[in-house]
């Protein structure tokens, strides 16, 4: 009687416990997260100026009309979109051949994989401001592609030209990153039961025909997550695009959302509209999240 | 016999394709070094010889005091030996705080029954989808109304712990035998005591992983600094870096000395810890369970 009377009482003890362990947590996130978040949303519909002792004022969906009408936010969504598209690309398909080609390495992974991993290790910063002197008219990158072209003497404007400003960004963005998914994929494939390749291998099935059957459908989880990882990862980028306009590069066509929002907020004081950028690249955020869930969600139904 | 031929011959072709892996792999590999191989050199070199065509990766002529203009700033103030101790208490206080802070949450989560508790790490969980750019500015009015703009404070408070965190070590304590901690309960121990003396003693190798990465990832932040921390002295490193490239008498030579001071740390740091990064990390296991 009495030792069933104490277990309720324990277990309420218990619980407090608990919620003790668990509250620093539930106070910080309240407080760097969830509170910021819903003042970003808020501030989105007052006229807030940075510094003003004046008392913002409510205007509605004003300053969504301004963001959604004026051409600078639609040059910035296109040059994140440009970057996006561009990093992802290369990435991708290059991180996923250097892992099929680790993988069937017999000595010397751990070389191949640090070397490729290397400028991984580096600050964004120190890695845009290496490819800042390397692009220089007279620099590395020009010397590299007239050797290749056999064109001595040919400036491909690098920092200069607004196409190539882009591309710029998009080359230390992929050889910064490389080596991080490579490893991401080695670790998938790492993970597919050798069996299944001697049963394709049994069937007679040559090692192209091995990877797109066989690697690339089992991969699926990781090319999911690394999908959604550089998509997010390239949406947010910033230090490299904020080092070239620093270092004079144009800055219109490495524009990009995150670069407006932090101008917009910090040059022009006005964080009623940047909460509007903010707000709706959450958004865009929370869908790509979404995305990611119901593809995985998809991909453990298939194995 | 034919069998035996095909078999020599998909043999021949596999040696075949392997070497030619090999050969892409190391021709990539040198190609992915070429840039931290001329940052070393560069840093060496008088400005004027970083842009001679063709370039001369050994130093023509040395000048090692390219490392002293880097710490010394185009100023003359030593700014960056300050921003570079700036950068190791911040990073260094981040990395502490996040894993005693995540541990004994994830304990909370992992370990003890209550109502709401699943809402609780939901909740948590869900902070990670919020990109830090849609909170930056509400963080930065926030820090202003405090009175922590240029202070250790400022730059640490809202990094102090992330949902990432609570995660990875949740996940590692949900294993942990109970039999231990019900033992260490009728033995009379108070569960302070069992957390600090037998959970949190026991989970260094998460601890480690986690630190680390906070570490990496703070010393990285340049976002976060250029709104706090506009002082010169408050400054990190990656804002200081920044700052000189951008200077008009920047000296190229003694910008890459200034980028090869700030990588030798996390190269150091990379380096001794490899195997938690190439062997397939530690972390990312955990992120797939």
């Amino acid at each position: 009687m009495g030792a069933r009377r104490r277990v309720p009482g324990l277990e309420r003890e218990r619980a407090r416990w608990g919620w003790r362990f668990v509250a620093p947590g539930i106070v910080f996130f309240s407080i760097f997260s969830f509170y910021p978040m819903l003042n970003a949303f808020w501030t989105s519909f007052f006229n807030k100026k940075l510094l003003s002792l004046k008392s913002p004022d409510f205007v509605g969906l004003a300053n969504y009309v301004r963001v959604l009408g004026s051409p600078e936010f639609w040059n910035s969504a296109r040059a994140t979109g440009v970057f996006t598209l561009g990093v992802f690309i290369p990435l991708f398909s290059l991180s996923l051949l250097f892992a099929a080609l680790i993988t069937g390495l017999r000595r010397g992974r751990r070389l191949v994989q640090a070397a490729l991993y290397s400028p991984a290790v580096l600050s964004s910063v120190v890695a845009a401001l290496i490819w800042l002197l390397m692009l220089d008219p007279r620099g590395l990158a020009n010397q590299f592609a007239n050797f290749l072209a056999g064109t001595p003497g040919v400036d491909r404007k690098w920092l200069a030209d607004a196409r190539m400003v882009q591309i710029s960004t998009m080359i230390v963005y992929v050889w910064k990153y490389l080596g991080y998914f490579t490893i991401l994929f080695v670790t998938g494939m790492g993970k597919i039961p050798e069996s299944v390749y001697e049963a394709a291998m049994i069937d007679g099935a040559g090692p192209f025909r091995r990877f797109f059957s066989v690697t690339l459908p089992l991969l699926r989880p990781t090319t999911v997550m690394v999908t959604v990882m550089i998509v997010i990862q390239c949406m947010k980028t910033f230090s490299t695009q904020y080092l070239f306009t620093q270092s004079g590069a144009p800055s219109a066509p490495i524009n990009v959302i995150t670069l407006n929002i932090y101008n917009t907020a910090m040059r022009d004081l006005n964080i009623g509209r940047a909460s509007v950028m903010s707000t709706l690249l959450f958004m865009l955020m929370l869908g790509l999240t979404y995305v990611q869930l119901r593809f995985s969600r998809r991909g453990e139904d298939d194995l | 016999m034919t069998e035996t031929a095909s078999k020599r011959v998909a043999k021949t072709l596999g040696t075949l394709g392997r070497a030619s892996g090999a050969a892409v792999l190391a021709i990539s590999c040198a190609l992915i070094v070429v840039p931290l191989v001329f940052m070393l050199s560069a840093s060496f070199m008088p400005a004027l010889d970083i842009v001679k065509i063709p370039y001369r990766w050994i130093p023509e002529t040395w000048k090692p005091a390219n490392y002293v203009r880097a710490l010394a700033g185009n100023d003359g103030a030593w700014m960056y030996l300050r921003n570079i101790l700036n950068s190791v208490v911040v990073s260094g206080a981040i990395a502490a705080s996040t894993v005693m802070l995540s541990s004994l949450v994830g304990y909370g989560l992992a370990k003890f029954r209550f109502k709401g508790r699943d809402a609780v790490f939901m909740a948590m969980m869900g902070t990670m989808m919020i990109p830090f750019e849609t909170v930056m500015i509400p963080l930065y009015l926030i820090i202003i109304k405090l009175g922590l703009q240029n202070s250790y404070a400022g730059l640490i408070l809202p990094f102090m712990m992330n949902a990432f965190g609570v995660f990875v070590m949740r996940q590692y304590l949900v294993t942990f035998p109970d039999e231990i901690l019900d033992a260490a309960r009728i033995d009379g121990c108070s569960e302070p005591r069992i957390y600090w003396d037998i959970v949190f003693r026991n989970s260094g190798p998460a601890a480690a992983t986690l630190a680390v990465l906070a570490f990496r990832q703070q010393w990285d932040n340049l976002l976060w600094p250029l709104l706090v921390a506009q002082e010169e002295r408050m400054k990190t490193i990656p804002a200081y870096i920044v700052k000189f490239a951008a200077e008009k008498h920047a000296d190229e030579g003694a910008m890459m000395a200034v980028a090869a001071i700030a990588s030798i740390p996390v190269f150091v740091l990379f380096f001794s810890l490899s195997k938690y990064f190439l062997g397939g990390s530690a972390v990312y296991q955990a992120g797939k369970e």
